[in-house]
């Protein structure tokens, strides 16, 4: 590696140091404590897989550059040279994480791993050496933001070909029935660039007559997988920009846990509040504004807390409450809340080439499940849908996946 | 009229929703050569503005886009 190569990394490095972050990398004492807690380690148990592990080239790198010991004495101890091996390595540390942060309720002194990870993966996209397909996502996403007019029309009449459905789930009748661009709207919905992100919610909110309007924009954010802080504020620039643009009162973000992170927790105080969909059907539940069926959806039912949006987002009672009216054969799976296991999808790894890897680290969530015996697992995030949709096809598992809104919709009881 | 362009390779997305169908396309597209076209059938209705925004940002070309029967189909030429 070349001394402007190098520069250029120390230089991403030193931005990234804060005080948390040099608490996080002096602290460790090497205790293990973290490595029961990883799913990764809980299925496949390899030292690599452990979050201490993950952290370590990061922390040796760290005190070969920003520590006095190092830099007076560069080959004493446990420090690194940035270099391609390093770098490799970093790659394999990083993203083989999927940022859930579970390591971080066991630490005794409370180290993000995640945050650990985010120093890696600045490094490797400094490097040109991030996986290509999470930028090129990423890159995609800011265009449509730069360039709306472009996609605004073809978007629209993707809409317009799935108002069908949602009346079918729904049978009311409206002016709009998906609707866009309404101005002073007390819910800007952020769905997925998809129809099961759609369907569902419009559905239900339109059973519960909220005033609403559909975003332009999806909701996922692949700079927040990637890493790349720029491209995450970008991305969800274009999502605030919008509501500030239709001066709604609340952003609702869809099923996606890592885009309801980033909107309600990363970008800032904004002049709206903002929601997970989970969120808000408990809310109409609560206020009665819908009704649903119960035990239209036979069980037993159990639910699948989404890294991002529970344990990282604070959204856990509420799906469990819209569960409560859904179904009355429900069951946790163990452990639940803040201290469930990962899936092993998130962080952008369902979007990657690993496979064999997700499989292999899913064991202890397929364990997890079938100690249930449920045969529907719910979840509110879609990288957890799409891995457990995988574990399910490659474990035999025989359950099925289903997202919280679907079920809702499924069981709305229609007022005459 | 969707027979006007050759498409060298095709891929069935149906069933897959976004943004499953442009990452399969992106990496698709890289196992046809440069002037080739991909012809990709998708059933979400997000791809009819993810796929403009890849193939814009990915430097391909969409050639052309059909809807029908409830499939989306797009045509798009490897440019680099």
């Amino acid at each position: 590696m070349d001394k402007a190569k190098r520069e250029k990394l120390l230089d991403l490095f030193q931005s990234k140091l804060d005080r948390p972050m040099r608490y996080y990398l002096d602290v460790c004492t090497r205790c293990g404590l973290c490595k029961d807690a990883c799913f990764a380690y809980a299925s496949v148990p390899k030292p690599e897989y452990t979050p201490v592990w993950r952290a370590e080239v990061v922390r040796r790198i760290y005190k070969r550059y920003f520590s006095l010991s190092g830099r007076l004495f560069p080959f004493w101890g446990e420090s690194k040279e940035i270099d391609e091996e390093a770098l490799k390595q970093l790659n394999e540390a990083a993203y083989t994480c999927t940022g859930c942060r579970r390591c971080m309720m066991y630490c005794p002194f409370g180290i993000d791993t995640q945050a650990i990870q985010a120093v890696a993966k600045l490094l490797l996209i400094g490097n040109e050496s991030e996986p290509e397909i999470l930028s090129m996502l990423a890159d995609a996403s800011i265009e449509k933001g730069k360039s709306l007019d472009l996609y605004k029309e073809s978007f629209i009449q993707g809409i317009k070909n799935l108002e069908k459905e949602v009346v079918a789930k729904w049978k009311g009748e409206s002016d709009q029935v998906i609707p866009l661009e309404v101005e002073g709207a007390n819910l800007l919905y952020v769905a997925l660039a998809g129809a099961h992100s759609i369907i569902p919610a419009a559905s239900i909110m339109n059973a519960a007559r909220d005033n609403w309007t559909l975003s332009f924009f999806e909701a996922v954010n692949f700079g927040a997988f990637v890493g790349d802080p720029r491209k995450t504020q970008l991305i969800a620039k274009r999502i605030i920009d919008e509501a500030i643009r239709l001066k709604v009162k609340e952003v609702v973000i869809c099923e996606c846990g890592t885009a309801f992170r980033v909107m309600k927790h990363l970008v800032g105080k904004q002049p709206f509040e903002v929601s997970h969909i989970a969120e808000v059907m408990a809310r109409y539940l609560r206020e009665k504004r819908i009704r649903v069926e119960k035990d239209r959806i036979k069980g037993p039912i159990t639910y699948h807390d989404p890294c991002q949006s529970a344990r990282n987002g604070g959204v856990i009672e509420e799906p469990r409450y819209v569960l409560q009216h859904l179904t009355s054969d429900f069951i946790e799976l163990t452990p639940n809340r803040e201290y469930n296991l990962c899936c092993g999808g998130g962080g952008g790894l369902v979007a990657l080439e690993n496979e064999e890897f997700r499989q292999e680290t899913g064991k202890a969530k397929v364990n997890q499940i079938k100690d249930t015996k449920a045969t529907i697992v719910a979840t509110g995030c879609e990288n957890c849908h799409t891995q457990l949709g995988f574990l399910n096809e490659k474990y035999h598992t025989g359950v099925k996946v289903e997202f919280l809104t679907n079920m809702v919709a499924n069981s709305l009881v229609l007022e005459s | 009229m969707s027979d006007e362009i050759k498409a060298d390779k095709t891929m069935d997305l149906k069933g897959l929703p976004c943004p499953q169908p442009v990452i399969k396309v992106s990496k698709g597209i890289k196992e046809i050569q440069v002037g080739q076209v991909l012809q990709a059938i998708t059933t979400d209705p997000g791809a009819l503005s993810d796929f403009p925004a890849w193939a814009r940002t990915s430097g391909n070309e969409i050639l052309k886009t059909d809807q029908g029967g409830g499939l989306i189909t797009f045509w798009i030429k490897r440019v680099k």
